[in-house]
């Protein structure tokens, strides 16, 4: 942040405490976020105020709203006392949700909501076996995208619960908001909407501004520019600072994520329009032998990292950009907890190379660089309280909600439009933990550069398996060439989707 | 004739089913063995036949999404093992596993058991702290090894190449000859003072008077060592060596943790191949397949080194 920005900032804070718009509590935050220390402000606290986004929890401007709330209590008399369970994977919103702000509907609604929190596999086991037995264990599901085609027949379409319950509708919840590429790219399975998009994890570029400074770069603009910058700080920095961090552990669902990004980027894609794998083509070539050199600019263990690893790479300034997660970025920012608080910059990704239309691949794929990993939520059609279960998913994904998430869960991209112009998610824009300074990147990647996988039935099997166990075989030498791995992966892929 | 006493009255009422000891319910004093096997062969019928017919059941059948239904497959999951490469190689890596980390663990426990078998004072105080390893779960000593190990920040990695036992460019886990070795590591750092314990236990048991006459007879250490301590150990050895086989045909926690059986398919075990196909691709019928070869072989190896060291129970 620019001192005058802050100064800026700090004075409409004392303007706003002043005039009683501010309680004394959130000043104090405001104030430390802006590096006074307690003792200039006569308080006499020693601690510094870390960043935590936990603190703003128990702000008054941080409550859901009256509004909502009120409808909740309305609608749901006839089903207090009602549990509900959600299996679901720690991402932010079911962090913030089960942490935070279920307490809320709880309250208002007289219902009991039961959030288990677990790893994405064991979501996905819960769910199978919930599907299988038709017991309806889980009122609601957490719909990866590589699910929903599974799926789509298992849970109720969001439209068509408007239609037949309008009375349990919520006033201005609006299906329209959300973000339309999310809907097509995340949880619509050729014409249902399976469920509404309820997280977007998004590839976005991440790069040190202080590095690329040094070196007389710009932002890299493209593919190739941004490898030959990694070359170059590789070259010129390595062995203690690297031109790129990567994800690229064997078997692991991350590299397949990475490489899908690196083919969409060099003009490839994973299925062709007739379903066929075509990642063995020339496009599909070419991205890898882009891959091999990228990698190269990586440091050695980016073989053994998930996003984990990559994340922490960067944290500890041990590379220089990252094309990941957009959820890294209010980490990075996190004085705290990472060596490079305030040197991190967030642009769009690089323009790919060529980019396929969704028309020339095949399973519904949408080639884009910025590769998303978002999920859905829906009720499940076997839920023995389907009514009580839709009343708390709209509520939890409610923009006054999402803004909500948005603001306690770190900086996490909301999936609705409105909420990047919620004006608490835009007083996060600031260097330190949590910070929103990265959603607009976000969301014009969303908008323009987003990349989604194919939807097929065995997509969680090639993605998590095949395709990363070959690649991970590849680049530890075990297979001879590129074109021998892509093939190897082309004849399992095809065996798979045609069963 | 003596007359019986009032108690020897009511134990004879009693072993003749015809009389409750006061306080006890009738079923509690009978000497018929049905009431003393029921619990536990409820128990055999619920936890252990059950799943086993129900899995054998399960092996002749996958389940198809679609239809959301188990459907009979006949004898195709057995099929498929016999051509799934992936389970050869996961079947091989299970076997080099097996055999090197139980070599390691059983010559080190003895090892390391007879350093620490004395009553000197601290002795007490380092075998208690052997234990601690033994009370972590393996997934977080899998977390441990996998950030020493890691090739940019990892404290082993570090080491290794200070001493130039390791390249820089070569992570261990992600390089094909050195990631079952790095898994492997973890594995002996956690159960080999399992072993330790076991030989310790039969070490403090063993009689002195072989000792007194082999050192009379001028039998040296090694002589003594090989001759009488290890025969006289072997019931123990045999012991513990079979709980820890057993346990480590079936390991699986390290793997997932540290390496996700790869690179590419390289520490892949049955386990986690069997665990892959039934939690992440929903193949149930696989999945019981690969599980009932696991159990086959363990009950086979099993029974083998059973017969084999004449362990008797």
């Amino acid at each position: 942040m620019k001192d005058s920005d802050r100064k800026q900032y700090l004075a409409r804070a004392v303007d706003d405490y002043v005039k009683g718009r501010m309680n004394r509590r959130r000043f104090l935050g405001v104030a430390a976020q802006l590096g006074l220390g307690a003792a200039a402000l006569g308080s006499g606290i020693a601690r510094p105020f870390l960043g935590s986004p936990a603190w703003a929890a128990s702000d008054d401007d941080l409550m859901p709203s009256a509004e909502n709330l009120a409808w909740v209590k309305e609608v749901s008399a006839p089903f207090r006392g009602t549990t509900l369970k959600l299996a679901t994977e720690s991402t932010p919103p079911s962090n913030v949700l089960n942490g935070s702000l279920k307490k809320f509907f709880e309250e208002a609604s007289g219902m009991k909501v039961e959030i288990e929190i677990l790893p994405l596999e064991q979501v996905l086991q819960k769910l199978t076996l919930d599907v299988a037995s038709q017991l309806g264990t889980y009122d609601l599901y957490y719909v990866d995208q590589s699910w929903a085609a599974s799926i789509s027949r298992d849970v109720f379409d969001p439209r068509e619960q408007i239609d037949a319950k309008p009375d349990l509708a919520m006033p201005g919840y609006d299906i329209s908001d959300f973000l339309p590429a999310l809907v097509d790219g995340i949880c619509r399975y050729e014409d249902r909407m399976v469920g509404v998009p309820y997280d977007i994890p998004i590839f976005i570029m991440m790069y040190r501004k202080d590095i690329y400074e040094q070196m007389g770069f710009q932002a890299p603009a493209t593919m190739e520019e941004w490898l030959t910058q990694s070359e170059a700080i590789t070259s010129e920095m390595g062995p203690k600072l690297y031109g790129a961090a990567g994800q690229m552990k064997s078997g692991h669902y991350s590299l397949e994520c990475e490489w899908t990004s690196i083919l969409w980027g060099n003009g490839g894609s994973i299925f062709d329009k007739d379903g066929k794998f075509s990642g063995n083509d020339e496009a599909g070539l070419a991205a890898m032998a882009y891959y091999d050199r990228l990698h190269k600019t990586m440091p050695p263990g980016a073989t053994s990292w998930t996003w984990d690893g990559q994340g922490q790479a960067i944290a500890q300034g041990v590379a220089a950009t990252m094309l990941s997660w957009g959820e890294f970025f209010p980490y990075f920012d996190d004085p705290a907890s990472t060596k490079i608080s305030g040197l991190m910059e967030a642009v769009r990704c690089p323009k790919p190379a060529s980019l396929r239309t969704p028309g020339e691949c095949g399973f519904g794929e949408i080639p884009g660089v910025g590769h998303q990993g978002g999920s859905s939520l829906a009720v499940s059609r076997n839920s023995k309280n389907p009514d009580a279960a839709w009343i708390f998913m709209q509520w939890a994904t409610s923009a006054d909600t999402q803004a909500l998430i948005t603001t306690l869960g770190g900086g996490t991209g909301p999936t609705r439009n409105s909420v990047y112009d919620d004006p608490r998610v835009i007083a996060n824009r600031r260097v330190g933990a949590g910070t929103t300074r990265h959603l607009d990147v976000v969301r014009e990647t969303i908008a323009s550069d987003m990349g989604s996988e194919p939807d097929l039935p065995a997509w969680a099997q090639i993605s998590s398996d095949t395709i990363p166990v070959n690649l991970g075989r590849y680049f530890a030498g075990e297979i001879a060439s590129a074109k021998e791995c892509m093939d190897q992966i082309a004849k399992e892929t095809d065996r798979l989707a045609a069963m | 004739m003596r007359q019986s006493t009032p108690m020897e009255l009511r134990m004879g009422a009693a072993r003749e089913g015809r009389l409750s000891l006061p306080g006890l319910p009738r079923m509690l004093t009978s000497e018929h063995p049905l009431p003393w096997l029921l619990p536990l062969t409820a128990m055999l019928l619920v936890f252990t036949v059950y799943p086993l017919i129900y899995n054998i059941w399960l092996s002749f059948h996958e389940y198809v999404p679609f239809k959301r239904a188990l459907v009979p497959v006949g004898t195709d999951n057995w099929a498929r093992l016999l051509a799934d490469e992936r389970f050869w190689g996961a079947m091989g890596t299970t076997f080099l596993y097996f055999f090197v980390v139980l070599g390691i663990e059983l010559v080190l426990g003895i090892a390391l058991a007879m350093l620490l078998d004395s009553d000197a004072p601290g002795y007490g105080l380092l075998r208690s702290l052997l234990t601690l390893t033994l009370v972590i779960p393996p997934a977080i000593t899998g977390m441990m090894f996998l950030l020493m190990e890691d090739a940019q920040f990892g404290v082993l990695t570090w080491a290794l190449q200070g001493i130039g036992l390791l390249s820089p460019d070569t992570p261990i886990l992600a390089t094909p000859s050195t990631a079952l070795a790095g898994v492997m590591l973890a594995d002996i750092w956690q159960w080999t003072p399992f072993m330790v314990l076991i030989v310790l236990a039969g070490l403090r048991s063993l009689p002195p008077e072989p000792y007194e006459a082999a050192m009379l007879d001028g039998a040296g250490p090694w002589m003594i060592f090989r001759k009488i301590t290890l025969p006289l150990l072997s019931k123990v050895l045999a012991v513990a060596i079979l709980i820890r086989g057993i346990d480590l045909f079936r390991v699986f926690d390290y793997m997932f943790v540290m390496t996700s059986g790869g690179p590419g398919t390289s520490t892949y075990t049955l386990s986690l191949y069997a665990w892959q196909q039934t939690f992440s691709f929903i193949q149930w019928g696989y999945g019981a397949t690969l599980s009932l070869v696991t159990l086959a072989l363990i009950l086979i190896l099993a029974n083998l080194f059973i017969w084999i060291s004449k362990v008797r129970w």
